[in-house]
């Protein structure tokens, strides 16, 4: 199976190893089999088109991130079209945000997100940082995770970790953080993510394989130092809840 | 009154009483605080404040800057190492003050933490501010560089003089809109490179109008020359300037005419003499004194200590955990010094100050360069030595070990072979090694 991933403006959107993200995927994949083919789109192309499997955007800055939707906003309904498709999808970091309605700055001005999504955005002066310990409906294992944000995040209904133990997630301390919709994932926890949970990573291959109508195989790759990395941070974590 | 004697006698003591046990400076800052929130406006601090804050170099810049004023005859109040914050500022200020609350030194020199700029500078505003640099660093409380930007560029005093370094197009954007800026940088040279470096690309998009950035050369990843065809944001024209440097011999030129050496042959280090000789200018000081004094300067950064390891001789390259650029910096000098060796990469606790489990600043550090025929091989230890396993998987080397266990990987290495080893890891880990090895004894 060919598989092509565009990966959304990786020279302004690449904060806390975000690109690490496509680079175990695309490793998982190509494990599986598949060939992997994977653009780098600079802000202002085509976010996807009828060929692509998957779409990236990592972590900005605030100023990157609104830079970031500039590029974005002419090709806002094409996203949405692709996302109501079933193309997958994860938005990390802080181009979660995008995904939603409206983003408003500390000094009240507002733009306009992609619109994917019903939530909005309200950026504050202090950050939100430490450490995250949750669950997905996806699958058993908690998630783990980190949160550096300075947003809050209303009006998200089918949140991707429904129950947090630790740390903070879309609304503050305790409530559900990022989004999931159709093959859309997104969320602001740093790790990055991929990385940090294999069953995620098996997760989103699963959404590109089963949107070309195929399951992931019985047999599947397992890299021993992301689940001995995964286990020592889960300990740990479980460890201060 | 009465308070300000209070908390200043309790702040002389209590730090006495640190000297003694090995504690940090903090504590007595901390507590003179809680007597007396206001001390640092009561007490009588000298007409000369010069602040350095930034990402990285700060300690070597401060020890530099300190070393050259105190060579020109001044006397110098500065804070060491781990006190940058506005506790360790006030236990420096009173430590230097009589009972009566007056500072008896020419110049306070401060170090100071990016993030509490703001809270020092309303009480101590400088006179002079160096900032060194803006790079990712311990997002699990900085954020990121643009956050720390806005910080510093809120906390600064309309009538603080700055020296900012030209070549940093983050940093270099405290200066737009302000006069009588003091720019240091250095000229293109030998070991220039065409193209910036690193894994990640901070500088690929202009800072203040987020369109792509062009460089004519760079010193280390976007540190150089860059302009931006958009908004016009470039590398001003320096008043201090490195216009040669020979990393062998460790000499650097100074604006075409001054010749001097370095403490440690490392471009990195070539900025923190930079500032340190911007600063040291706009005090005055004459030259032959900078000269004299950076000439024969020993670093005593505390960073890097030479030890012993079975038939092996070591050296620790302290880098700090969550800077992605303080790690490169470290590799970089491996593969600069060419020696053949062993390098061991130690990451058991991601914070000395704080818990977390943290490791995406592992993805932004330039592993890569590790791939030379000098590394003959790569030892990964310490609890997220999994996080390192994993990050390693991803770069063309092929010659990296894990032991989890840094008491067996460093036994391991002392039973065998007898190359150089560089031991590359934090604060927060070293003294695990430095425990187990024989140290060799410093000047």
């Amino acid at each position: 199976m060919k598989v092509h991933i565009t990966h959304l403006y990786p020279d302004l959107m690449d904060l806390y190893g975000s690109r690490a993200n496509v680079l175990v995927l695309k490793r998982y994949l190509e494990e599986l089999g598949c060939t992997v083919e994977v653009e780098y789109a600079v802000s202002g192309q085509r976010p996807c088109s009828a060929e692509t499997d998957f779409v990236y955007m990592g972590a900005g800055t605030e100023r990157s991130q609104r830079a970031a939707m500039e590029g974005l906003s002419c090709y806002s309904q094409e996203l949405v079209s692709a996302a109501e498709d079933g193309t997958t999808m994860f938005f990390a970091g802080t181009a979660m945000e995008l995904l939603g309605q409206s983003i408003r700055e500390p000094d009240g001005r507002e733009y306009p997100g992609v619109g994917l999504a019903g939530f909005s955005t309200v950026h504050g002066r202090r950050r939100t940082v430490g450490d995250v310990y949750g669950h997905t409906d996806l699958y058993p294992e908690p998630v783990v995770g980190y949160m550096n944000k300075c947003g809050t995040i209303r009006g998200v209904e089918t949140p991707l970790l429904t129950q947090l133990q630790l740390g903070c997630g879309n609304g503050g301390e305790g409530s559900p953080e990022g989004f999931h919709w159709n093959n859309v994932f997104a969320s602001e926890l740093t790790g990055p993510l991929l990385v940090k949970n294999p069953r995620l990573l098996e997760a989103v291959a699963a959404a590109i394989f089963a949107r070309r109508g195929a399951a992931l195989p019985e047999k599947r790759p397992v890299d021993l130092w992301r689940e001995a990395a995964y286990t020592v941070t889960e300990e740990a974590l479980r460890g201060r809840l | 009154m009465k308070k300000m004697f209070l908390a200043i006698l309790l702040c002389k003591l209590c730090s006495a009483a640190g000297r003694l046990l090995g504690k940090g400076s903090s504590l007595p800052g901390k507590i003179a605080l809680k007597i007396c929130p206001e001390i640092l406006r009561l007490v009588e601090v000298p007409r000369e404040i010069i602040a350095v804050t930034g990402s990285n170099g700060k300690t070597s810049t401060v020890e530099l800057i300190a070393a050259i004023l105190k060579g020109s005859g001044k006397r110098v109040a500065y804070n060491k190492e781990g006190a940058n914050q506005i506790e360790g500022v006030t236990t420096l200020v009173l430590n230097w003050a009589t009972l009566q609350g007056k500072v008896k030194a020419d110049v306070l020199l401060l170090e100071c933490d990016e993030r509490y700029t703001g809270q020092i500078f309303a009480v101590l505003p400088p006179t002079k501010l160096v900032v060194t640099n803006l790079f990712r660093d311990q997002i699990t409380r900085n954020g990121h560089p643009e956050w720390v930007y806005d910080a510093i560029r809120d906390a600064i005093p309309p009538e603080t003089k700055l020296l900012l370094n030209a070549d940093d197009p983050l940093s270099s954007c405290l200066g737009r809109g302000r006069e009588g800026v003091t720019w240091f940088g250095m000229d293109r040279c030998a070991l220039s490179l065409s193209h910036p470096t690193g894994i990640y690309h901070d500088g690929a998009c202009c800072p203040v109008c987020k369109g792509p950035m062009e460089y004519a050369y760079v010193h280390f990843n976007h540190i150089g020359a860059y302009s931006c065809p958009n908004c016009g944001h470039a590398k001003p024209k320096t008043d201090c300037t490195v216009t040669a440097v020979d990393l062998e011999s460790g000499e650097i030129t100074m604006n075409g005419e001054e010749h001097l050496l370095l403490a440690f042959h490392s471009v990195y280090h070539v900025y923190n003499v930079l500032a340190a000789y911007a600063a040291a200018e706009e005090m005055e000081v004459p030259k032959k004194i900078i000269r004299a004094v950076v000439n024969d300067y020993v670093l005593k950064n505390g960073r890097t200590r030479s030890f012993f390891l079975g038939k092996h001789q070591g050296t620790l390259l302290t880098s700090k955990h969550e800077n992605s650029i303080s790690y490169d910096t470290n590799l970089r000098y491996i593969v600069t010094a060419g020696e053949a060796c062993t390098v061991l990469i130690i990451v058991d606790t991601v914070s000395r100050k704080y818990f977390t489990c943290e490791t995406s600043w592992l993805w932004d550090i330039d592993f890569e360069q590790l791939n030379v025929p000098c590394v003959k091989q790569i030892v990964l230890s310490g609890r997220y030595c999994n996080d390192l396993a994993q990050r390693f998987s991803f770069t063309g080397l092929r010659n990296w070990s894990v032991q989890p266990d840094i008491f067996a990987a460093v036994e391991a290495l002392e039973a065998k072979g007898s190359e150089k080893i560089y031991a590359v890891t934090c604060f927060a880990d070293r003294d695990k090694l430095l425990d187990y090895v024989e140290l060799e004894q410093e000047d």
